[in-house]
């Protein structure tokens, strides 16, 4: 049992002061308050849950930039491959919780910090889908291109990024919900978001504010995901027509 | 694939003049490599003509196709469009001008039929409603005419159609020459064959010089105005079908058109290429067939029928004269003519 963080604590069980709104529900730490949910929504839950959201968008959004880049140099140049490989893997290897506090000491306790750990997370992913995105793009497409006379880049932006477009946006997918899951972490660091309700939650023991703040993050992984998928249909009608 | 409406947006188009492509002791060789891919390559194809390259795997058939388009840079002579080297042309230029299909059709899975057609006219910057236009226009050439086409994914056609809609989009801005490297190989055996038919009907209409690699003899013969036979990287023979399977320069080519070259040339000639005998009295009787058939189906149908002559129809349906065997079996022998009017 968790020893409740600072105030009083007479009699056995955790006894919450300061969210000492009446119910018996609070009183007794029950599992999950509903009406304390709804009623601290609009003030704890909301900002964090816009914080976390702005979060897992900079560093997925950040890291589509790298990863893209990267990709398009190791498609053109084969070499680039395997360090960059190499170097997102082990980012990806490195403990969280150890990447965060390694980078505080580097850049401070701030969001950029939290922001750099989350963009490197993403890398491996959105690098490999993105070049095997690249590379599955049909030989005869392209020597229809270079034969209509498109520049590079006309090939580049008509042809190979939308026919990679299906492997993008399934690694766009994976990262975004594990950007959100990670996330969670960084308010350890203070960078703020749905990290923090949970490990306030954790440490003075109120069950029904983590459990609130962990559902959340997983209605924003499951809502960002459908939100994707639905991008994806939007995006690459051609991918569903088939002839029967 | 040429309907009725289809001549007349045809007729309604500007005409693209063809162009003569001049090969000029053309050379390929590969850093390497001791045989060069192409050899001292020498031929003219005559503006709004189709000249067949053949030849077995590796002659250099493909390789001096894609020189035309700069697809392979050359390395030795000259090509030229018109008189003017391709080397002088800036590659997305001449590239536009020049209609490219292939076996493998390249089609562009993400769009629709209309923005694959459009992709070099959208390069031009063609207004929307004018590709759509030329589109559907090209859709109607090519026997796929139906405007909900326009709005469909290549993915939705069958291979036949897909490759109507390559050579489709091969014409979009009206390119004077045509490459075509294998169109209709990978299409099975009826299908190629009424796409033959139908681009040459094609062709009639829009008249574009086109070079064309076969290693299907049937389909040279079919298709060529001219069959260049190349071999190892040289030009062999180039010569009009039926002086090629008449007389072979060497036994390479005589071993490569077949030992039934004579059956072969009759697929060439039409009755309307022949002297035709006044009809005789009893000529009710006979097997009869329009002037434009080939003589090897003239051939057929007199054998089935059991006939010695065959009616020949003119433009009218009415019988206009008549051939004989005697008249087919002379063209194989030796002192033999060329077709023509």
């Amino acid at each position: 049992m968790l020893a409740p963080a600072g105030g009083p604590s007479p009699g056995p069980g955790p006894v919450i002061p300061r969210f000492g709104g009446g119910s018996s529900c609070v009183v007794h730490n029950g599992q999950f308050c509903a009406s304390w949910f709804v009623d601290n929504f609009g003030s704890r839950f909301a900002p964090r849950l816009v914080e976390h959201i702005e979060l897992t968008a900079i560093a997925v959004g950040v890291g589509m930039v790298i990863a893209l880049a990267a990709a398009l140099i190791a498609h053109r140049q084969g070499w680039f491959e395997t360090p960059f490989s190499l170097l997102s893997a082990f980012l990806y290897t490195i403990p969280s919780l150890a990447f965060f506090e390694l980078m505080v000491q580097v850049t401070g306790i701030n969001r950029f910090t939290a922001e750099i750990a989350l963009v490197s997370y993403t890398l491996l992913i959105l690098f490999r889908n993105t070049l095997a995105g690249l590379r599955a793009v049909p030989p005869d497409a392209l020597e229809a291109a270079q034969a209509m006379g498109l520049s590079r880049r006309q090939m580049l932006l008509r042809v190979e990024l939308p026919l990679a477009l299906p492997p993008i946006m399934a690694g766009l997918r994976i990262a975004t919900v594990t950007t959100i899951s990670l996330a969670t972490v960084a308010a350890y660091i203070g960078a703020g978001g749905l990290g923090e309700p949970i490990f306030d939650g954790i440490q003075t023991g109120f069950k029904t504010e983590f459990i609130a703040a962990g559902g959340l993050a997983i209605a924003l992984a499951l809502a960002a995901d459908g939100l994707l998928v639905a991008a994806q249909r939007l995006l690459t009608p051609w991918a569903r027509r088939r002839r029967a | 694939m040429v309907s009725g409406e289809g001549t007349q947006v045809a007729a309604t188009r500007p005409a693209a003049s063809a162009a003569q492509i001049a090969f000029q002791s053309v050379s390929k060789r590969y850093p390497g490599r001791g045989q060069a891919a192409v050899e001292d390559l020498s031929f003219e194809v005559p503006s709004g003509e189709i000249c067949v390259l053949i030849g077995p795997s590796g002659c250099g058939k493909t390789t001096a196709l894609k020189m035309v388009n700069r697809l392979i840079p050359m390395t030795g002579g000259d090509i030229t469009i018109d008189g003017k080297s391709v080397n002088a042309i800036e590659t997305s230029q001449l590239r536009r001008g020049v209609g490219y299909v292939f076996q493998q059709i390249g089609l562009f899975p993400h769009m629709t039929v209309q923005d694959n057609i459009g992709t070099v006219p959208r390069l031009l910057g063609w207004s929307k409603g004018r590709i759509r236009e030329r589109a559907l226009e090209l859709l109607e050439l090519v026997g796929l005419g139906e405007e909900d086409n326009l709005r469909r994914y290549p993915g939705e056609f069958s291979g036949g159609q897909q490759q109507r809609i390559g050579v489709a989009r091969a014409m979009a801005v009206d390119p004077p020459i045509m490459l075509m490297d294998e169109p209709f190989g990978a299409i099975d055996p009826i299908t190629r064959d009424r796409l033959q038919d139908d681009f040459l009907r094609l062709h009639r209409e829009v008249r574009k010089t086109i070079i064309f690699v076969t290693h299907d003899i049937d389909e040279a013969i079919k298709m060529g105005d001219l069959i260049a036979i190349m071999r190892d990287g040289r030009l062999v023979q180039i010569d009009t079908p039926d002086n090629l399977l008449a007389a072979p320069a060497d036994e390479f080519v005589a071993g490569f058109v077949g030992a039934d070259r004579g059956l072969k040339r009759l697929r060439v000639w039409t009755l309307g290429d022949l002297d035709l005998d006044p009809l005789a009295r009893s000529s009710d009787t006979l097997p009869s067939a329009p002037a434009g058939t080939s003589l090897r189906d003239a051939l057929s149908l007199m054998l089935t029928a059991g006939a010695s002559r065959v009616a020949v129809l003119g433009e009218d349906e009415a019988a206009a004269g008549s051939v004989s065997l005697e008249a087919i079996a002379a063209i194989l022998g030796p002192q033999a003519r060329a077709p023509g009017p």
